[in-house]
């Protein structure tokens, strides 16, 4: 009967560890501020309907990036961890972590990183700007997107349960080798949370790429062909056709350990016939292209600012796109790759490696394209070309070092050594993580109608940057010296531990870098100087609205007739804007329910509590029965609503201070912001603020 | 607006669903008879059915489902053209790296001997071969001058004991002198002193074996199955 | 807005639903190919058990193949009533569609549990487990495509046979002709390449 209820979990499940005690209680605190905050300010119907079942591309996006950015704060003090164990774990001494503990948080920290900050971000970012890029109100489905957002945040709830419910997370590495990760090896729940985590987040990814496919299809502007979308709509319409193509692949593989597990099956058992190798050759059919899903976008976010700020057109457009298309089409084509050493034989070996370095040419295409834009451009060094800068450097280390584990018998040597994990860490880095941060310093006065901190902005580029080399660079050297990956302990003879001392060194900077960044942002809303809606003087239509966007992104959508259509429409004159009747979605509670109820039924899988997976399955068909059904998800604006709200803007601009578009702001500095973020909970207490309502 | 309704021939007419159920029900039947009658050998059989599969795909494909008409560009053909493929990717890429990985990673003498030491008898659903239960149990007297007896006669899974006669410690090693041979993963075995040294007879065949300080002490021994 | 630019509208969307709904095929394909690529790879690891041949019965399977496809042609005709919006009609097909299905996966059901009832469950080799979960997923994916239908058939009998409705039809009926190929392939490659 017990088990039945409660499934397995036992009153050991719960925390009783100090980790797990101290992931619980930041929980709950962090938990408690938010309520507290909520209900003091008397905001929790706005909450909801505003933000959380708005189906606002926009809304969205920028809740995509708080997750994000809270899951990247998450992974960072893993690494911190990591860092820390390996600079302590030399000789006679072991460290402060347990082995156990230690490979629990590699695994998340790779699985967060990939999983719940990179595509979190990603995701964000094409949802905010590639409807206005496009000329476009909304998605093709926003139930979709909705929906997609909140099983995404499921995942997270559900990479997290374990310190509440449970206590261990996998500890298998973030792909779960097989067999360690099957029953027999991994009998806690902690390889499930990982099944459940990357299921219900990778079946939101689906729906996601779904719904931008079939937006950038189907839904650009009038007159905009394919050959004039920008490229950062390129970039992501390739990267959604990848996601595509290989979440399902991720899907059904994820339901095959679950049932090795769960059911007894004999897919990747050492036993009963079961081939543990086919486990690796299909996780990572679908682990190298989810690499590429991730760069792509942010080849296209260096196209467009390479192009902004030098203020020319990309210098061939053509053979950008053919080398997006092709590293997808490619991606396709190398995932043995990564397991070269596993025992293929030399001809299939040589079949991979091959193909594995000819993707690096569409790659270089697209770099020498920036850097031929460049060119006698009219260079602005603006943040975002700073970190294209970063990336340059960063990611053409990482990628060389790509081109070099390609051969296979340098791999046989570098195989799961640190070569490999500075190899992937700069280009992810480097490529991915740059790539956004350059996207966020580009579009965040289109987000926000605010300027960014550039003085402290740059504080926090120089310290990625240092801190960057000087924790991945000693990395390469240890890979060659024969430091394999994670280890939680190794030979005071072999001489690493000064290396790893210094990689912690470099990983305090990062985290400097990230507390920099956190600061620039307060301080750009601290100073709150204005822009118009098109600060650097762009080329694409996401300029054209206002910013931030109305939540109709456009009172009329354009029609184009030439690439770079808002840089036409600027050198032609801008058309006076008329109003028309438009259909806009209601918000919906839709998505965050079903993805609740998901949530929930996934809780009852890692448990094996069947009567609440039984009731979250008819929960979750009930909801999307009546939502389906539901022939009433639109309104109509009309013309004059939308005239009276454009006039309602206008009257609110002239109270508000002018835009500070082409003046040099004299930037707060660090000092500057503790000042003055000192002074105003000094003066808050002074004087009992809280006091009014 | 574009022009989105679409025609007739984009929806489908009662004589196209007809004409492709008629087809696929033809397309169903013939595979069917050509496995149970035989009428080809397997080899050639398995591209043929699949063969038909795919024909019959492109059938349903094309009279039931109108994909491949209306307005360009079609995407619906194109992402389902490029599915096929990656489908034919993922399900051949995987068959011919998993059979290259199966044939790569063959048990070598070495992992048979490590494979009956650690008794493991069954491997990814095929059985080793190592032995699971003993039988009978031989031996084999080395001395200075000869080797009593000279030849064993066993069957597989039997156990044949090296006893050094004088009880010092001797070195067999399998093969004639000069050429040696490796049995089970052993090349040689080393008695020491006042022991003795047993193998299991997993492998079938003849056997030669000499003492390695005196190589024209030879004998044989001899495994049936 | 104006009657037309109304119609026109819904037009569109309906356009591009059928379009993300046939990305979505594609995707479930995919999931398909997983599974057909592990059965391929382990339908011989038998553990020294009984192979395809000795467990499976091809009549029976031809049975469920006929009948699989006479539901896709009916599913046919059936959206040519819909579209025709006669409303009779489309639930008369629909129904026969329906019940087709139905038999299908009686059959199917009947198969497995004599199966287990023998002692061959997913557990008893990879060969089984691969089988179980291909041919299962398909079942699986028979039975949500008849709770769809017979849901929106509940509503079209409420409702009546509207746009909105057939839109849901059609999509329904795309779904249904994507499972009859998906298990022409499951019938060559399962059952009758066992007795190759």
């Amino acid at each position: 009967m017990q088990h039945f209820l409660i499934g397995n979990l036992k009153w050991s499940s719960l925390p009783h560890e100090w980790f797990t005690i101290a992931g619980t209680l930041t929980f709950v605190m962090l938990a408690l501020v938010v309520i507290v905050v909520i209900t003091y300010t008397k905001r929790w119907k706005w909450l909801w309907k505003e933000w959380l079942t708005s189906v606002d591309p926009k809304k969205i996006g920028i809740m995509y990036f708080i997750a994000g950015g809270a899951m990247l704060l998450r992974g960072g003090l893993d690494a911190l961890m990591i860092w820390l164990q390996q600079s302590l774990s030399s000789g006679s001494s072991h460290g402060y972590l347990s082995s156990d503990h230690f490979q629990q948080i590699f695994t998340a920290h790779g699985n967060i990183m990939v999983f719940f900050v990179a595509m979190a971000f990603v995701f964000g970012l094409i949802n905010y700007i590639v409807p206005l890029q496009i000329g476009a109100r909304d998605l093709a489905s926003p139930f979709m997107n909705t929906l997609g957002f909140w099983m995404f945040i499921g995942g997270i709830v559900m990479v997290n349960m374990f310190f509440v419910f449970g206590g261990q997370y996998a500890a298998t590495g973030w792909l779960a080798v097989q067999p360690l990760a099957a029953k027999q090896f991994s009998p806690g729940t902690g390889v499930d949370y990982w099944v459940w985590s990357l299921m219900i987040s990778g079946i939101g990814t689906t729906l996601g790429a779904i719904n931008f496919i079939m937006t950038i299809l189907k839904m650009r502007a009038p007159g905009m062909k394919l050959k004039m979308m920008p490229l950062f709509t390129w970039g992501s319409l390739c990267s959604m056709v990848m996601a595509v193509t290989i979440f399902p692949l991720l899907t059904a593989t994820l339901f095959l350990v679950y049932f090795d597990r769960a059911l007894g099956t004999h897919f990747f058992t050492t036993l009963g016939g079961g081939d543990p190798m086919m486990y690796t050759n299909l996780i990572w059919m679908w682990g190298h292209p989810e690499v590429y899903v991730l760069i792509l976008p942010a080849f296209g976010v260096f196209s467009e600012v390479v192009s902004t700020f030098s203020r020319k057109p990309i210098a061939s457009y053509t053979s950008a796109v053919w080398g997006m298309i092709g590293v997808s089409s490619l991606a396709l084509s190398v995932w043995l790759h990564h397991f070269f050493t596993m025992g293929a034989s030399a001809d299939v070996d040589a079949f991979f490696g091959l193909m594995t370095m000819i993707i690096a040419v569409p790659t270089s295409v697209l770099v020498f394209n920036w850097i031929a834009t460049m060119y006698k451009g009219k260079i602005r060094f603006e943040t975002p070309m700073l970190w294209f800068m970063g990336f340059v450097s960063v990611f053409a280390i990482g990628g060389i070092s790509g081109v070099m584990l390609a051969v296979p018998p340098a791999d046989f040597q570098l195989h799961n050594s640190l070569f490999l994990v500075a190899h992937f860490h700069s280009t992810v880095i480097g490529g991915v993580l740059f790539g956004i941060f350059c996207a966020i310093s580009y579009w965040f006065p289109k987000f926000t109608g605010i300027r960014l901190n550039q003085r402290i902005g740059k504080y926090a580029f120089w310290c990625w940057i240092v801190g960057f080399c000087m924790s991945f660079i000693p990395m390469y050297i240890l890979g060659f010296l024969g430091a394999s990956r994670r280890l939680d302990h190794y030979d005071s003879s072999t001489g690493w531990q000064p290396f790893f001392i210094m990689m912690l060194i470099g990983g305090l900077i990062i985290a400097l870098g990230v507390a920099l960044q956190l600061a620039q942002i307060l301080a750009s809303f601290i100073q709150k100087n204005r822009v118009s809606n098109d600060p650097w003087d762009g080329r694409t239509l996401e300029w054209a609205a206002a910013s931030p966007p109305q939540f109709y992104n456009f009172t009329t959508i354009p029609e184009v007739t030439s690439r770079d259509a808002y840089l036409t429409m600027k050198q032609q004159g801008l058309p006076k804007p008329t109003y028309e009747d438009i259909h806009m979605p209601k918000s919906t509670s839709v998505g965050v329910y079903i993805a609740g109820f998901a949530t929930l039924a996934s809780f009852g899988f890692v448990w094996d509590i069947m009567w609440l997976v039984v009731i979250s399955m008819i929960g979750i068909l009930i909801v999307f029965v009546r939502r389906g059904y539901d022939e009433h998800s639109e309104y109509v604006l009309t013309a004059a609503e939308i005239q009276k709200l454009e006039e309602a803007r206008a009257k609110k601009e002239k109270e508000l201070p002018p835009v500070t578009d082409n003046e040099t702001i004299e930037d707060m500095g660090i000092i500057e912001l503790i000042r003055v973020v000192l002074s105003f909970f000094l003066d808050a207490i002074r004087n009992k603020r809280w006091r009014k309502a | 607006m574009s022009e989105t309704h679409k025609t007739d021939s984009e929806h489908g007419t009662v004589q196209s669903y007809v004409v492709g159920f008629i087809l696929s029900l033809i397309f169903t039947l013939i595979p069917y008879y050509l496995v149970v009658h035989q009428t080809f050998s397997s080899s050639a059989l398995l591209p043929i059915i699949i063969g038909f599969a795919v024909i019959q795909m492109i059938i349903q494909i094309t009279f039931f489902l109108h994909i491949g008409r209306g307005p360009k560009p079609n995407w619906n053909l194109f992402f389902f053209a490029s599915t096929v493929g990656i489908i034919l990717v993922v399900v051949g890429g995987s068959i011919v790296i998993i059979n290259n990985l199966h044939y790569n990673m063959q048990p070598s003498d070495q992992t048979k001997k490590l494979i009956a030491d650690e008794g493991i008898y069954q491997i990814g659903g095929q059985l080793t071969g190592a032995c699971r239960e003993q039988a009978a149990n031989h031996q084999v007297i080395i001395n200075n001058s000869r080797v009593i007896p000279v030849r064993v006669l066993a069957n597989q899974c039997d156990t044949l004991t090296f006893i050094s006669g004088d009880g010092s410690a001797r070195k067999v090693v399998f093969g004639t002198y000069p050429q040696n041979q490796s049995y089970a993963g052993e090349s040689n075995l080393v008695i020491r002193k006042g022991q003795n040294q047993t193998i299991t007879l997993s492998q079938t065949g003849a056997y030669r074996f000499y003492d390695q300080s005196h190589p024209a002490v030879s004998g044989e021994f001899v495994v049936g199955q | 807005m104006t009657e037309h630019e109304i119609e026109a509208h819904e037009a569109e969307a309906d356009e591009r639903t059928m379009f993300g709904f046939w990305v979505y095929l594609m995707t479930d394909l995919l999931m398909f190919a997983v599974l057909f690529a592990v059965y391929a790879v382990l339908h011989n690891n038998t553990s020294g058990g009984e192979t395809g041949r000795e467990l499976f019965k091809l009549p029976l399977a031809l049975t469920e193949t006929i009948i699989l496809l006479t539901s896709s042609f009916t599913c046919g005709i059936a959206m040519i009533a819909a579209r025709q919006r006669k409303k009779a009609q489309t639930l008369v097909w629909f129904g026969i569609t329906f019940l087709l299905g139905l038999t299908f996966l009686t059959l199917e059901l009947n198969e497995f549990a004599s199966l287990i009832r023998e002692g061959y469950t997913l557990q008893s080799n990879a060969f089984m487990s691969s089988f179980f979960v291909l041919v299962g997923t398909h079942g699986l994916h028979i039975t949500l495509g008849l709770l769809w239908m017979a849901i929106t058939l509940g509503y079209v009998i409420k409702r009546g046979l509207n746009g909105p409705l057939v839109r849901k039809l059609a999509l329904v009926s795309l779904f249904w002709h994507f499972l009859d190929i998906v298990w022409i392939f499951i019938f060559t490659i399962v059952y009758l390449r066992a007795f190759l």
